[in-house]
């Protein structure tokens, strides 16, 4: 990133793009500078004449940097017509991290829902590389179809070295022979100590309120349940307004917070304060 | 009643100068020797702050200009850099500038600017601009009738924050300098000033006074926020406000302190084979339904409540919280503005009526 200008992005070279899905994509970058992150922040990506969009890294800090980008739209779209070999603009990282203390000593609990693995994933290579700082390791990763899972391969993989992973889709087909219906439905399978636990959820917004909900209900303490929100964003750095969420900006006090930090914003402003409309102001 | 009486500024603590009016004309030709010099001119029935080409164009005896000041610091549409086949480069504004006749609300709101974009990670585009800028404000003699900064402390005049400020004393200024740039650019032509004497200090003193008399009504943001903090005003009374507004963004346009923006690339043909690319900024506005809107189409803010009351939120309770000041300076901008008379001087003073009594 250049030193004065953080809006002016530094060029990347796209080493590697891997199909994960119909409709998603990793891309392997590489950047001239060495480039440090934490788990959960994210970077703004962009291709010039299209725009920029906001995209969690999906590699831990041990590996090179990686997108897991989800086609839906404008800049989405143009990234998917890029291959190896061309360039993008990347600036960051930006945003807060996962935090880690609330997990330290106790059971982890993390629920993914469609491309909310891809922020998770490198907090679950840190609780494979530093097992021995954290109890059991739970994964639960839900999608839509089995045409949407990603990272199932790495799902074997993680499994080999101690995670424990429930993986299921909301409709079926023939080649499914896991678990189905919402992901939700199985945390009775989780057998987690809940009271000592923390948890980390990612997903659509519909299935983080309802994540959130079950956990705490099973009896994990609102701090310790922690997720990451989305919003549009235009800048990253806490100055163009988009990413409003009552007096904070999730681009920048977040986009990692605490179920405690969001009820506490809820009570004190009540619901529709920030981009989160209705559903997920109604706890 | 005690509050309100001006309170005289001690001489010792602040460099100050007369000029008489007879060369204000000499100096500001001077200072457009190294300043682009930028100054309120009438443009039919507006009043705009634009590059002075002609000293005699200053109208100084008019209301507040259209749009804000911010607009030198923040403009309405700013490039940001390009991108062609030679790499990118950033298109970073940093001519030297002095806004002539600006009001005191708004070097109060530049103050507040300066707090919001310089803090964190500071905004590079209004840092560069920011640092070129120098303002000379003149203190209002005679607010206009939407003005309600006195009850903020953001004007009619100022005790600190100002780079130079003029009073008007009729046949002269009284001028402060209140920073060291500012000092510097006085010293330059100290040949035009004198020291100000017993007499021009009473003068002053008798110009606070007037001004300050001469605000009718006094709208309480304070009040506005304690009754919203306490529980007091019900979403019945913003979905009124908010079945009033006409979704124009006029008030966030005018507002020396909206802050929000949206970033766009195009694309053009510098040659052939060589595409250049742009990015800008230009302002953006949370009264939009698509301000937040999310990839494939959802709008998380699209009843038009949950905007207008973000707006009163952000200024009210959000910017004290998150700033230490209001998020407003009093100007009065939204209140001309405001086709649906929801701005803010009208939704504080209709909440008091609802809410203040019982
Ligand atoms: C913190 C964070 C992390 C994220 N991480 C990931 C991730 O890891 N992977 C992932 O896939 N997604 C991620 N997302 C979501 C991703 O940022 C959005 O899907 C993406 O911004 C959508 O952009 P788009 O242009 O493709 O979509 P669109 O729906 O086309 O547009 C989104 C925005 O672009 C504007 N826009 C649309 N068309 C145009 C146009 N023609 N010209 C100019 N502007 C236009 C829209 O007004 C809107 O503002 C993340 C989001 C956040 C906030
Ligand atoms: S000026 Fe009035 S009508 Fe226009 S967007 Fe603002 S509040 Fe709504
Ligand atoms: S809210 Fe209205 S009165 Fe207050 S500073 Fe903004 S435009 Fe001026
Ligand atoms: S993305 Fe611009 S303020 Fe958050």
């Amino acid at each position: 990133m250049n030193a004065n200008n953080v809006y002016t992005p530094s060029e990347a070279l796209i080493e590697e793009v891997i199909t994960l899905s119909r409709n998603v994509n990793l891309y392997t970058v590489k950047t001239k500078e060495e480039i440090k992150w934490l788990p959960g922040q994210f970077f703004m990506v962009s291709v010039f004449g299209f725009g920029e969009a906001p995209i969690s890294v999906t590699s831990s800090a041990r590996e090179p940097l990686k997108f897991c980008i989800k086609k839906v739209g404008h800049v989405t779209g143009a990234i998917h017509g890029l291959r190896a070999g061309d360039t993008i603009g990347i600036r960051g990282p930006y945003g807060n991290a996962f935090p880690l203390d609330v997990a330290r000593g106790r059971d982890v609990v993390i629920i993914a829902g469609g491309l909310g693995i891809a922020p998770l994933r490198p907090l679950i290579h840190e609780f494979m590389e530093n097992g021995k700082d954290y109890a059991r390791v739970f994964l639960l990763s839900g999608s839509k179809t089995p045409a949407d899972v990603i990272y199932s391969e790495e799902c074997a993989l993680w499994e080999k070295r101690g995670i424990r992973v429930t993986l299921t889709v909301d409709c079926p087909d023939d080649s499914w022979d896991v678990c189905t219906g919402l992901v939700t439905a199985h945390l009775d399978k989780v057998e987690a100590d809940f009271q000592n636990a923390a948890s980390y959820i990612c997903g659509p917004e519909v299935m983080i309120e309802a994540a959130m909900k079950a956990v705490s209900a099973r009896g994990i303490p609102e701090e310790r349940i922690i997720t990451t929100l989305e919003a549009h964003m235009k800048c990253g750095v806490g100055k163009c307004g988009h990413c409003y969420m009552g007096p904070k900006y999730i681009c920048t006090d977040g986009p990692v917070f605490s179920y405690k930090e969001l009820r506490r914003l809820a009570e004190r402003f009540g619901k529709g304060h920030g981009p989160q409309d209705d559903p997920m102001w109604g706890y | 009643m005690k509050k309100n009486m001006p309170v005289p500024i001690k001489t010792e603590a602040v460099k100050e100068w007369v000029l008489d009016k007879n060369h204000l004309s000499y100096w500001l030709r001077q200072l457009r020797k190294d300043f682009e010099l930028v100054a309120p001119l009438r443009e039919r029935n507006d009043i705009v702050l634009k590059r002075i080409d002609r000293i005699h164009e200053i109208a100084l005896d008019c209301p507040a200009s259209i749009p804000s000041p911010k607009e030198f610091l923040f403009p309405q549409f700013e490039p940001m850099l390009t991108k062609g086949t030679d790499g990118i480069s950033d298109l970073r504004d940093g001519s030297k500038r002095v806004i002539f006749g600006v009001r005191s609300c708004d070097v109060s709101a530049v103050n507040l600017l300066d707090k919001f974009y310089l803090s964190g990670i500071a905004d590079p585009y209004y840092e560069s601009r920011r640092k070129n800028t120098l303002f000379i404000s003149l203190v209002c003699n005679v607010p206009d009738g939407t003005c309600f900064c006195a009850g903020l402390g953001t004007g009619p005049y100022l005790k600190t924050g100002y780079d130079i400020q003029l009073y008007d004393l009729g046949d002269r200024y009284l001028l402060q300098a209140g920073s060291k740039d500012a000092e510097r650019l006085v010293g330059r032509h100290r040949f035009l000033m004198r020291k100000p004497s017993k007499t021009d200090h009473e003068d002053q003193y008798e110009a606070q006074a007037s001004s300050k008399a001469m605000f009718a009504e006094r709208i309480s943001l304070e009040g506005a926020r304690q009754m919203i903090t306490d529980g007091k005003v019900a979403d019945d009374f913003w979905q009124d406000v908010a079945e009033r507004c006409f979704e124009c963004g006029g008030c966030v346009y005018e507002c020396p302190l909206c802050t929000c923006f949206s970033v766009i690339d195009r694309k053009y043909n510098a040659g052939p084979a060589d595409e250049q690319v742009e990015r800008s900024r230009l302002w953006d506005a949370c009264m939009f339904k698509g301000f937040t809107g999310m990839a494939g189409g959802a709008l998380p803010a699209e009843k038009r409540i949950l905007r207008t009351k973000r707006w009163f939120y952000h200024k009210l309770i959000y910017y004290p919280e998150t700033l230490g000041a209001f998020g407003c300076t009093g100007c009065g901008r939204c209140t001309i503005t405001c086709p649906g008379k929801i701005d803010m001087a009208s939704v504080v003073h209709r909440m008091g009526n609802e809410y203040s009594k019982g």
